[in-house]
């Protein structure tokens, strides 16, 4: 099973307007798998946009999330507050708005916008590596001890003096890298550059006269790649070279460039010979340097690599990772007991939460034992977070909370109802016809509150029972390299100090990544000097600024026309596949979709109605609203009347109280009126809420305008395959 | 499809440039085609390459560079470029031959070789002699030339600016001949001078009849498009009143009827552009073109701004008033589906440029130009299988044509079918034609 990125359940969200509430979004739930794309389709009001801005944490200010939880690694996004939101934002969740033009600042250079972000969110994540590193070296290393001391204080002092040590030569390691880096990086442009001087210089007689400071620059810029393992050896000689070319710039002034051009050339085999060289295993060196008190040996870097991989696996490396593989299983392991204990507590308690009605005391009392074995049970060295475990204290708590308060207000609020209904019915009985109509009433139901908090204790169980279950599959060598690995991109994160310069020189790469052509150019220009297309591109190079694990793109291309439209979503789907992104696409062209979704989920006035991977809503449609949509685009073959979807959508203030869709569907039934329909279950991936589904209902074909075009499909697509 | 209808819009080598500092911007270079009555015609082609401007220069919104644009047998627009491309030519031809001409006598003076030098003095006279009369021939038809064509860019200039104004004169005069031929058969006095107040009144309506408002347009984006301060049946009987109706209740009356031929009720006609939804709106715009009872409808991107399925109805509705009204429609969108569904001819446009022009069946069976084909393979459509599969075309101009030796120009390939390009290329792309069928 794929690991699951975010998790919505059951949200609903609501506005608070002067005419009243109005019902954006009603319970609605889907799961984001990694590296997948997920599209969210619907008319404007379908409330696609309110979900992604609830994820996002950028709800507008008159928005009430009223129920649910959106989950994202260890947290609910719709408790945290703005500042650790402003953590995630942008870092962890990034978003495409629909038009380019008003999401860049005008006023502002390109290259300004791109590099803000990453200069301010620099420094503090910088302060947040800090914190995680040590926060977890000094988890593991308290695992460690007890794993393997046994009160033993020598071995216990051994341990804490290894840690340190990491601590210490990763840093030292961090710093040879940068040094290197930098020199590697300095060549690097001057190739690019001299290249194209010389490249000009020869074809088309480029007056090198002119030139005189892009040239020094050039040459002060190369005369930082002198640095050992970059150009080491022949330093003296390409310092020769170096001087040599500032002299002749001032004698191709007079005219005479054929000296310039042929240094020129010189240097530039020297530079493209030193990047070359292979890299040396910096992470090792940093531990012979700390430790060895000797100079690193002078050898070839392949012979140098083992030496140094030698040095560090029998000094240091064998012994940490046993001890980490060691503290890793131990903290596992206890976390797993805790985990079996919680169950058996969870057994034990649950009649008390199946009492009606639920007494507070008791209910506050068994909440607390309960999240504090939760609280024991996580695994805390586990890389990757259990989202449950961690936000079941407050969950458990607000749904306690939730049930209690409700019962209390219950009263007023049937009071109130039955008081706007007696004024209706009066009018009525007048004979005029309110244009109005009465709210239902807002009384939560005393049954479903506590059934919310039954489901909280329950979806936790369910969860704790699959992992005992599947918990002699662990691979805990895996999870030590994964450890080490994440130590040490912590401990990256607190020595690359985000500098303008460097801030710039990403923000160039990014432009390359998304295709714009001369970023070095662009980089200094205003958004107005951009098309459509390009200034898309530069939004989705900011959104990747911070390199982002989950991309929400809200109707990116309805902006654009085909050609460019095309290659946006092209760039979109190659950027997926590249950082293996998470994408939610939301749109209301189901033509945009099928090129870019795995799943789809069709909205309709805030409910999902259909739901299932892009083959599932394509090629067997079952919802009405989907067959409606489907029919009413033209597409290349089709020549009869389009099937209009007739209307407009409801009034989301009194939301109806059957199937939302019933009014404007010609396949209504009777219940449609009266009743919501269920997801009904189709097969494992696809799932419809309409009550045509349901086996007593007749049975109903799609339109013939989608089953013509299905048919026509699978012959087109079995003569492509 | 019956191709003997009549032509009620002809579009003759339309040129419109922008000032762009020193640079003009071609923005419509050289675009020709005609629309038959009661036809739908397409117009296609990425943001920027000259559609919009194109609809918006044959409605005389812009001011033309160049070219002609003839509707009913009338020009309503004429550019003057051409014909001062003309002169500025034949001023340099002008030079050119005269420089030639007087270097050929020079040539001729110094080959004199035989004879004494009187002899030699006097066939050089009868030398020069010939060259003065070549020259003042040459000048004499310059000078016709030049005035030809500045009578002809005066006739453009009053026209473009005047042909309301010489259509609703030929109304005048046809309204006057007609009652006058009625009163001269008319003897009871008090009838005559019925007919003749009758006939003032007519003559009154026909002198603020127009021609270019038989052409009307409906804007890509109803939102922008209405103006928040009127009501609807402001925005909508405005044409009206402009035109010289000062009845209320004929006013009143015919909005009304044209809300309900759009969809909406005659309720909605004192409410404000803000009140209604997107498709609604859209359904305004089209009712504010329809009442001038136009001709011909030039859409600008109707749906490209609306909700899918919105778009069906807007389009549903189009469909339907052309039916009712024998409505000639130039359709101008970027959304291929679109276009295809709903016009019989298309053009497509590249960079101010035709590139290539076809009935709708045909330009999709066999594009030809290789930015039909790119911009063909960019659509997409709501089959994952097929979306996964499918490859865009990238259309790069330089690679795709060599022009260095030959200029494309329109060609013919196959009946109604044409395309941008040069000899070579038609060989080809005939060849291609042939083989497919």
């Amino acid at each position: 099973m794929q690991e699951k990125k975010l998790q919505v359940k059951e949200l609903t969200i609501s506005f608070r307007t002067q005419n009243g509430k109005v019902h954006a979004v009603r319970d609605i739930s889907f799961d984001l798998y990694k590296g997948e794309t997920l599209a969210i389709v619907g008319e404007s009001g379908s409330g696609k946009s309110v979900t992604s801005k609830a994820i996002m944490g950028i709800s507008a200010v008159n928005a009430i999330i009223e129920n649910g939880e959106i989950l994202y690694d260890g947290k609910d996004l719709t408790k945290i507050d703005e500042k650790q939101f402003v953590e995630l934002r942008g870092n962890k969740i990034a978003m495409i708005f629909q038009d380019p033009m008003s999401s860049l600042n005008p006023i502002m250079k390109i290259g300004k916008q791109l590099t803000e972000a990453m200069l301010l969110k620099g420094s503090s994540s910088q302060k947040n590596s800090r914190n995680a590193f040590n926060g977890m070296l000094e988890t593991l290393r308290v695992n460690m001890i007890e794993a393997l001391s046994g009160g033993d204080s020598a071995k216990a002092a051994e341990i804490t003096q290894k840690t340190k040590n990491f601590d210490k030569f990763e840093y030292a390691h961090l710093d040879l890298e940068n040094a290197y880096n930098e020199a590697k990086e300095a060549a690097e442009e001057s190739i690019d550059d001299i290249d194209y001087l010389v490249f000009e210089a020869e074809k088309n007689a480029l007056d090198l006269k002119g030139l005189k400071p892009r040239i020094k620059l050039i040459l002060s810029t190369a005369k930082k790649a002198v640095s050992r393992y970059v150009v080491h050896e022949k330093a003296s000689e390409f310092g020769e070279l170096l001087r040599r070319a500032e002299e002749e710039v001032r004698v191709a002034e007079s005219g005479d460039t054929d000296g310039l051009t042929k240094t020129l050339k010189q240097i530039l085999a020297v530079l493209n010979e030193a990047v070359a060289l292979p890299m040396p295993n910096f992470f090792a060196m940093g531990y012979f340097v700390t430790f060895s008190g000797e100079e690193v040996p002078d050898m070839p870097v392949d012979e140098l690599n083992v030496f140094l991989r030698k040095y560090l696996d029998d000094n240091f490396m064998l012994d940490f990772i046993s001890y980490a593989k060691e503290g890793i299983k131990l903290s596992f392991e206890r976390s797993l007991e805790g985990k079996k204990k919680t169950v058996e507590l969870i057994d034990e308690l649950l009649p008390i939460f199946e009492k009606t009605p639920l007494v507070k005391a008791e209910c506050d009392k068994a909440g607390k034992e309960l999240a504090k074995a939760v609280e024991d049970s996580i695994d805390r060295l586990a890389l990757k977070k259990d989202d449950l475990a961690y936000i079941f204290g407050k969950a458990l708590e607000n749904a306690v909370n939730g049930y209690f308060s409700a019962v209390k207000k219950n009263v007023a609020a049937e009071k109130k109802h039955a008081k706007l209904q007696a004024k209706y019915d009066a009018s009525v009985a007048k004979g005029k016809t309110p244009d109005w109509s009465v709210p239902p009433s807002e009384a939560v139901s005393e049954e479903l509150a506590a059934e919310n908090v039954r489901s909280v204790i329950r979806s936790l169980k369910e969860d704790y029972e699959a992992a005992i279950e599947n918990a002699d599959k662990m691979d805990f060598d895996g999870q030590t390299v994964a450890m080490i690995d994440y130590l040490k991109a912590q401990a990256a994160g607190v020595v690359n100090r985000v500098t303008k310069a460097k801030a710039k020189h990403k923000a160039i790469k990014l432009m390359e990544e998304v295709g714009i052509p001369e970023p070095q150019k662009r980089f200094n220009q205003y958004p107005f000097e951009f098309s459509g297309g390009m200034r898309q591109r530069i939004v989705i190079a900011i959104a990747l600024a911070a390199n982002p694990d989950i991309l929400i793109c809200d109707e990116p291309t309805t902006a654009l026309d085909v050609t460019i439209q095309a290659q946006i979503l092209e760039l979109i789907n190659k950027l997926k596949e590249e950082r293996k992104l998470s994408v939610i696409f939301i749109t209301h062209d189901l033509g945009v979709v099928a090129n870019m979704a795995d799943r789809i989920a069709v909205m309709y006035a805030g409910k999902i109605v259909e739901y299932g991977t892009a083959e599932d809503v394509f090629y067997s449609p079952a919802h009405p609203y989907t067959w409606a949509l489907l029919s009413s685009m033209p597409d290349l073959d089709t020549n009869e009347k389009l099937d209009a979807i007739p209307g407009t959508p409801p009034n989301m203030i009194f939301p109806p109280k059957g199937d939302a869709f019933a009014e404007r569907n010609k396949y209504a039934m009777a219940i449609d009126f009266e009743m919501q329909p269920p997801m009904f279950k189709i097969s494992d991936t696809h799932y419809a809420a309409t009550w045509l589904l349901h086996p007593s209902a007749p049975k109903t074909e799609p339109p013939k305008i989608v089953t013509d075009r299905i048919e026509r499909m699978k012959t087109k697509g079995g003569e492509q395959a | 499809m019956n191709d003997d209808r009549e032509v009620l819009l002809k579009v003759e080598n339309l040129c419109k440039f922008f000032k762009m500092g020193n640079r003009e911007l071609k923005a419509v270079n050289n675009v020709s085609f005609d629309i038959k009555k009661g036809e739908v015609f397409g117009l296609v082609g990425e943001s920027g390459c000259g559609k919009t401007t194109t609809g918006r220069t044959i409605i005389k919104l812009y001011e033309p560079t160049g070219g002609n644009v003839w509707f009913k047998g009338r020009r309503i627009v004429a550019g003057t470029r051409s014909y001062k491309d003309e002169i500025r030519e034949k001023r340099v031809w002008y030079k050119e031959e005269c420089a030639r001409l007087k270097a050929e006598a020079n040539e001729k003076i110094k080959a004199i070789s035989v004879g004494s030098d009187e002899q030699k003095r006097l066939q050089a006279e009868k030398i020069k002699v010939g060259l003065k009369e070549k020259i003042d021939a040459l000048t004499a038809e310059t000078n016709a030339f030049i005035s030809e064509k500045t009578n002809e860019i005066k006739l453009a200039d009053y026209e473009d600016k005047n042909c309301d104004k010489i259509y609703a004169a030929e109304q005048v005069k046809k309204v006057q001949n007609e009652y006058a031929a009625l009163i001269a058969e008319e003897s009871d006095e008090t009838k005559k001078k019925a007919l003749a107040a009758e006939c003032k009144a007519e003559v009154a309506k026909a002198k603020k009849t127009r021609l270019v408002t038989q052409i009307q347009m409906i804007f890509q984006d109803p939102i922008a498009s209405l103006d928040p301060r009127m009501t609807v049946r402001d925005i909508i009987a405005e044409g009206l009143i402009i035109r010289g109706e000062k009845d209320k209740d004929v006013i009143n009356e015919k909005v009304y009827e044209m809300l309900e031929l759009v969809g909406l009720v005659r309720e909605h006609a004192d409410r404000y552009p803000h009140e209604f939804s997107g498709g609604q709106r859209q359904r305004i715009g089209v009712a504010r073109a329809i009442i001038m009872n136009p001709e011909m409808i030039i859409a600008d991107e109707p749906v490209s701004a609306l909700d899918v399925s919105i778009q069906a109805q807007v389009i549903n509705l189009l469909n339907a008033l052309r039916e009712k009204f024998k409505l000639t429609i130039l359709f101008v969108a970027h959304d291929l589906s679109v276009v295809k569904y709903f016009s019989d001819r298309i053009g497509v446009m590249y960079y101010g440029n035709m590139v290539e022009l076809a009935s709708s069946d045909e330009l999709f069976a066999h594009p030809l130009h290789p930015y039909t084909k790119s911009l063909l393979s960019a659509i997409p459509l709501p089959d994952p299988i097929y979306e996964r599969q499918r490859k865009r075309i990238t259309y790069n101009p330089l690679a795709e044509h060599d022009y260095s030796e030959e200029a494309p120009s329109m060609k013919e390939i196959a009946p109604g079918h044409f395309v941008f390009c040069n000899s070579a290329e038609e060989a080809r792309y005939k060849a291609l034609l042939s083989e497919k069928q």
